[in-house]
């Protein structure tokens, strides 16, 4: 019963909120119903820890793995909701385009999210991660501007395309795993799968086969190159909020998705296959992303691309395995959110303040919005990569594992790559702090609780968990290592 | 055997080619209105080799997946279609970036490598190797349909007729998904074609017409 509860409080929430037409009235009620989701996906976790995996019915099934990324979830969409409510008030009322429509596509978005983590079934995770898809859409295009309509386009038909091949990829398995004799209503069943598959033995070439199609399609989702062309456009045309909710959230679905493959894959064909796959995803992501931040514009898209490179480090993480490997990519999940969610929201604050977010328009932000400006620059410095901030902590991790295996060229590339990303970060922030601060004077100036309390919990997090990750953060991440096992 | 069965393996044994047909009269089609008849068209001949699979393996379910079928896909959407393309006031030219004659070679050849791609797995899972390669066709054809036609809506169409070739995929070689998945597959495709219209409804009104291809603002 407790796993229906936040998916229930999600769909009657996007329900209630669209009857309160008075924006500060429907932001109230969000924020309370997005309290009561986060208390009951507390719940579902703490249960978890204390008692294993729990199930119920045929189609939903909570194990330590998915409730690492329902932590993900419920802190990020409440510093999220929290940032939104004043963010948000100056949105127009019109057709899909009003606070209450906002809510309830959010509320329907973390339903999907929700979803997508709590199937048993793999075939209605393929429903639920479609779903995230449709849920945001309108989100992406939320403002209606030409930009917004055309990367609320591309990122529909790009996404469902690419997710087609994830659907073809789960059928395939769903027929290896049917001819090798699991009864079919279990055959998309991931536990059972697991459970059975020392004893049955999938044909090769079909799981593989399968775990093409599933890497590309979701990898679609996750945004690894080639197929990532619809996620800066995405990124940086839809609202601050929903940027960070896209970036810190959906990708680490579809990432969680490829992750409930790569295991399954493992186990029936070897783990050769699925993690040479994924490191060369993860590379690709890693340099092309890595190289193209240095040519941007829009500070959104940096960050957007810098989404993909991070992407990549996780994939690398996942592919090279072992225990540092793995322990880093799931760390990295987590402070990677963190990290993106507080450079999202500054990118916010400069949005408002300034108008535009082209960065060679902006100078002498450290004297005007000094604030916004330190939120700038710790979320800047954390997502580089640098000590004392968590993200130095899980790339080091990744590294260090990659060292082990005696992976030299990716190691070295990785670290090259790191260092282009910071030179272009300094490049780009030093450009918009330091200068003359006359040019192009902020209309607002100051910053409302709502919106420096989340930004001081996310730099918070990101600064402790650099000098040491909480013994309850272990444990939950290995529990998460022992369930891929 | 009955006249029943006749017909049932007539079906199964002859579908490929009636799909490979309007595959290629798709490629040709240079009007909306003709390839959404196209795609009912296909749609009708998947639901049949539904029926006709549900009559041999004598599975309920493929009934009810034929059913919505006929009703979705063969009736509903190509109305929808119909009422969109007149909602929108926009021409009926698919703005083709191939002319007819390449595009049916471009399908032919298409048709031709799905068959190569299958020959490897014809063996392992013990279906025809034409029942094999109508799916990977039509996947391919409609993302050919995505890439080379301008106008949105057929776009949408393209992808529908992928989704055609991975539906017909799960049927012909594991007689279909699990119904409840099977349902929501529906679901979804519904819904992000709804979508879809919202947001052409939107390309129009903001760029004043429905050209994606020159939809190019937001590059690098």
């Amino acid at each position: 019963m407790i796993l229906y509860t936040p998916l229930l409080i999600a769909l009657l929430g996007a329900c209630v909120v669209l009857a309160f037409r008075n924006p500060r009235i429907a932001t109230r009620v969000a924020l309370f119903i997005g309290g009561l989701q986060i208390a009951s996906l507390a719940v579902i976790v703490w249960q978890v820890h204390e008692h294993g995996a729990l199930r119920a019915g045929r189609y939903l099934r909570v194990d330590a793995l998915s409730s690492f990324f329902l932590i993900n979830i419920a802190f990020i969409s409440g510093l999220v909701l929290v940032y939104a409510s004043d963010y948000l008030l100056h949105a127009g009322e019109g057709r899909f385009h009003s606070p209450r429509w906002f809510y309830a596509l959010v509320f329907l978005f973390l339903f999907t999210m929700i979803s997508v983590c709590l199937s048993a079934n793999l075939g209605l995770m393929w429903i639920m991660m479609e779903g995230t898809t449709l849920a945001s859409a309108l989100l992406v295009g939320f403002y209606n501007t030409k930009g917004a309509v055309e990367a609320g386009w591309k990122y529909l038909m790009v996404c469902t395309v690419g997710i087609a091949f994830a659907l073809f990829g789960t059928i395939v398995l769903y027929l290896a795993a049917v001819k090798a004799g699991m009864n079919p209503a279990a055959a998309l069943d991931w536990a059972s799968l697991m459970e059975a598959l020392p004893r049955i033995s999938l044909d090769p070439h079909l799981v593989k086969l399968a775990f093409v199609f599933v890497i590309v399609g979701y990898g679609t989702k996750i945004g690894f190159v080639p197929m990532h062309s619809w996620l800066p456009d995405a990124h940086a045309e839809a609202p601050t909020p929903v940027s960070a909710l896209l970036s810190a959230v959906l990708l680490n679905c579809a990432m969680y998705a490829v992750m409930r493959y790569d295991a399954i894959v493992s186990r029936a064909a070897g783990a050769a296959f699925p993690h040479t796959l994924l490191l060369i995803f993860g590379v690709m992501s890693m340099v092309v992303a890595g190289l193209l931040i240095l040519v941007q514009r829009n500070l959104k898209r940096l960050m957007a691309y810098s989404s993909i490179e991070h992407m990549g480090i996780i994939a690398i993480g996942l592919g090279l395995g072992g225990p540092l490997g793995l322990f880093g990519a799931l760390l990295h999940i987590f402070n990677h959110s963190v990290g993106k969610s507080l450079l999202f929201f500054s990118a916010g604050n400069i949005r408002e303040n300034y108008g535009t977010l082209r960065m060679d328009s902006i100078s002498g932000m450290a004297r005007t919005l000094p604030r916004t400006s330190i939120a700038l620059v710790v979320g800047s410095l954390a997502i580089v990569g640098l000590p004392p901030f968590s993200l130095f902590v899980s790339e080091f991790a990744i590294l260090s594992e990659a060292f082990a295996q005696a992976r030299y060229t990716v190691a070295v590339l990785f670290l090259v790559i790191l260092s282009v990303v910071f030179g272009g970060f300094a490049y780009y922030l030093l450009q918009m702090l330091c200068g003359d601060a006359s040019r192009n004077s902020p209309t607002k100036g100051k910053l409302l609780a709502s919106e420096y309390s989340v930004m001081g919990i996310a730099a918070a997090c990101l600064l402790y968990f650099g000098v040491r990750v909480p013994h309850i953060l272990t444990v939950m991440i290995q529990d998460a290592m022992a369930v891929l096992r | 055997m009955g006249l029943v069965e006749v017909a049932t393996e007539r079906i199964l044994n002859s579908f490929s080619v009636f799909l490979f047909l309007t595959i290629l009269l798709m490629a040709v089609s240079r009007r909306i209105s003709t390839s959404v008849l196209l795609f009912s068209l296909q749609s009708a001949i998947i639901a049949a080799e539904a029926f006709a699979t549900g009559f041999r393996e004598r599975l309920f379910e493929a009934y009810v997946v034929a059913a919505l079928i006929v009703i979705i896909k063969v009736i509903a959407i190509p109305r929808a279609f119909f009422g969109l393309v007149s909602h929108l006031n926009t021409s009926s030219d698919v703005k083709a970036s191939t002319t007819p004659t390449q595009s049916v070679f471009i399908a032919a050849a298409m048709i031709y490598l799905s068959y190569a791609a299958v020959q490897s797995y014809g063996q392992s899972v013990n279906v025809a190797e034409d029942a094999l390669a109508a799916p990977v066709a039509l996947i391919l054809t409609g993302a050919f349909l995505m890439v080379s036609r301008k106008k949105a809506l057929m776009q949408m169409l393209g992808l529908l007729v992928l989704e055609n070739g991975i539906f017909l995929a799960a049927l012909t070689t594991i007689f279909g998904m699990p119904l409840v998945i099977e349902i929501g597959i529906f679901f979804d495709v519904l819904i992000g074609l709804l979508l879809m219209g919202v947001f052409a409804f939107r390309i129009r009104d903001t760029f004043d017409h429905l050209d994606v291809s020159k939809l190019r603002r937001l590059r690098g």
